[in-house]
């Protein structure tokens, strides 16, 4: 059974219900009422406003699940930070469960902070930017299955979106259009800066980032999530392609501006890169945004190159998924605390001098596997 | 009317005013905001004719870099930050 066909059974269940009710209201209304009650009950129980209902529900369940991974990844974010700086990270709130429910708090209080637009910004684009960037960071997790049932882009026979990994990574390059716009609607030197330079590197990075990811589709045959993880099945692709794997690692990085990159947010320079003019729950967004694109950055990395949802059979498809891309998120966090943070003429020629030929390299080794037909 | 009707409706009115608005907007970011729009409406209507490839790539490019590059060319040419606010 998968994701589908769970929540159309469910969706099914509920319809049921309410029509049984209302028909039974329906009896106690006067007879020129009667076509009107059929009418929309007939709409309510078609296949049409079913499956529009399941496909929601589907969103539901996979938001939800992808919200309660990015608290986790907040947590390990915040303990992780703390045990390589030597403090204890998170501890009172959630007493016995290692501070979890800090990042809760944090979000309670940032949502009843008023929100404030500057006078001087652009109101329609500074309303718009965490929209943008939201929509599309949350799109991303609408290809992406954690085994070959509980995924959002299969339909009710079990076929699969023919080209979703691609599509991740489409979503994935529409974010520095929003923080692009985000910058400069605040009307504010530094978010400005912040925009230009993220854009700056969102889009030198993403041609490494889209060349590694087109070597394994040359491997694998296939731009499909299900086929490129099936492929793996005997050998996971970090393996022949390994320094596509550091490559891919290291712009998936720069992609979520996480430390070694964080330079459109470096706090020394710019304040708060271009978050300096949002408050409140837009921040907020902004910040739990991150954490949902590092969270499906590490779900490509494990479903591209780390064998998917491969594993020892003693634990469900989904659950070695989560661990594989749990495990991409702690390398990034120890790398966060390793290395210093880059400046942007260093971060632009590591970008297109050292990345973009080591990412053409590994496409050329893929083509001769390939051809060589090891694969 | 069908519930495909209603989403092209939906998807080719929204694209057609969007193209409109990139041509009628008074900042220049606001049309650039019209014109992302513009490009998703027709992603989407692409997805409608079953030609998923085509719309994937129409958001990876224009979505993705064309409107990336035009903001660019913006910023990067010599104006005051917003110019609604020479008046």
């Amino acid at each position: 059974m998968n994701l589908y066909q769970f929540c159309y059974g469910i969706i099914h269940w509920l319809v049921d219900l309410v029509n049984n009710i209302w028909y039974w209201l329906g009896d106690f209304l006067p007879w020129y009422f009667g076509d009107l009650f059929t009418t929309i009950g007939d709409f309510v129980a078609s296949e049409g406003h079913l499956s529009f209902m399941t496909i929601l529900a589907e969103c539901v369940v996979v938001i939800v699940v992808a919200l309660i991974n990015v608290l986790n990844f907040l947590w390990i974010f915040r303990k992780l930070s703390g045990r390589i700086l030597d403090f204890y990270g998170p501890y009172y709130v959630g007493y016995g469960i290692g501070g979890w429910l800090q990042n809760l708090a944090d979000g309670m209080k940032l949502f009843i902070k008023e929100i404030i637009v500057p006078t001087k910004a652009d109101r329609l684009g500074f309303l718009l930017a965490p929209v943008i960037f939201v929509g599309s960071s949350l799109a991303i997790l609408a290809v992406i299955p954690f085994s070959v049932d509980f995924g959002i882009s299969t339909n009710e026979s079990g076929e699969y979106v023919s080209a979703g990994a691609l599509f991740a990574l489409a979503a994935f390059s529409i974010a520095p259009f929003a923080i692009l716009l985000a910058g400069w609607s605040s009307n504010n030197k530094y978010t400005l800066i912040g925009g230009m330079r993220s854009a700056a590197q969102m889009m030198s990075y993403e041609i490494p980032l889209i060349l590694c990811a087109a070597s394994v589709f040359l491997l694998a045959g296939s731009f499909n999530f299900v086929d490129i993880v099936d492929a793996q099945s005997g050998m996971w692709f970090f393996i022949p392609l390994f320094i596509g794997f550091v490559v891919f690692l290291i712009c998936l990085m720069a992609e979520v501006e996480i430390r070694p990159f964080d330079l459109p947010e470096a706090e020394a320079e710019l304040v708060e890169g271009w978050t300096t003019e949002y408050g409140g729950m837009r921040f907020g967004l902004f910040y739990m945004t991150t954490a949902v694109r590092s969270y499906a950055g590490g779900a490509l990395a494990t479903a591209l190159f780390l064998g998917g949802w491969h594993g020892p059979s003693f634990l469900p498809d989904e659950i070695w998924f989560l661990i594989k891309a749990y495990i991409v998120f702690t390398v990034f966090m120890w790398l966060t605390w390793s290395v210093p943070r880059i400046r942007i003429d260093q971060m632009l020629v590591f970008g297109w001098r050292r990345l973009l030929p080591l990412a053409v390299l590994n496409l050329l080794i893929a083509a001769i596997l390939k051809s060589g037909g090891w694969f | 009317m069908t519930w495909e009707m209603l989403v092209f409706l939906f998807l080719a009115a929204s694209a057609l005013i969007s193209a409109l608005w990139v041509i009628s907007a008074k900042e220049i970011v606001h049309s650039v905001i019209g014109l992302v729009t513009c490009f998703i409406a027709i992603a989407c209507l692409f997805i409608m004719l079953n030609a998923e490839f085509v719309a994937i790539v129409q958001l990876l490019v224009y979505v993705g870099a064309v409107t990336i590059v035009i903001l660019f060319g913006i910023m990067l040419t010599k104006r005051e930050i917003m110019e609604s606010e020479r008046k």
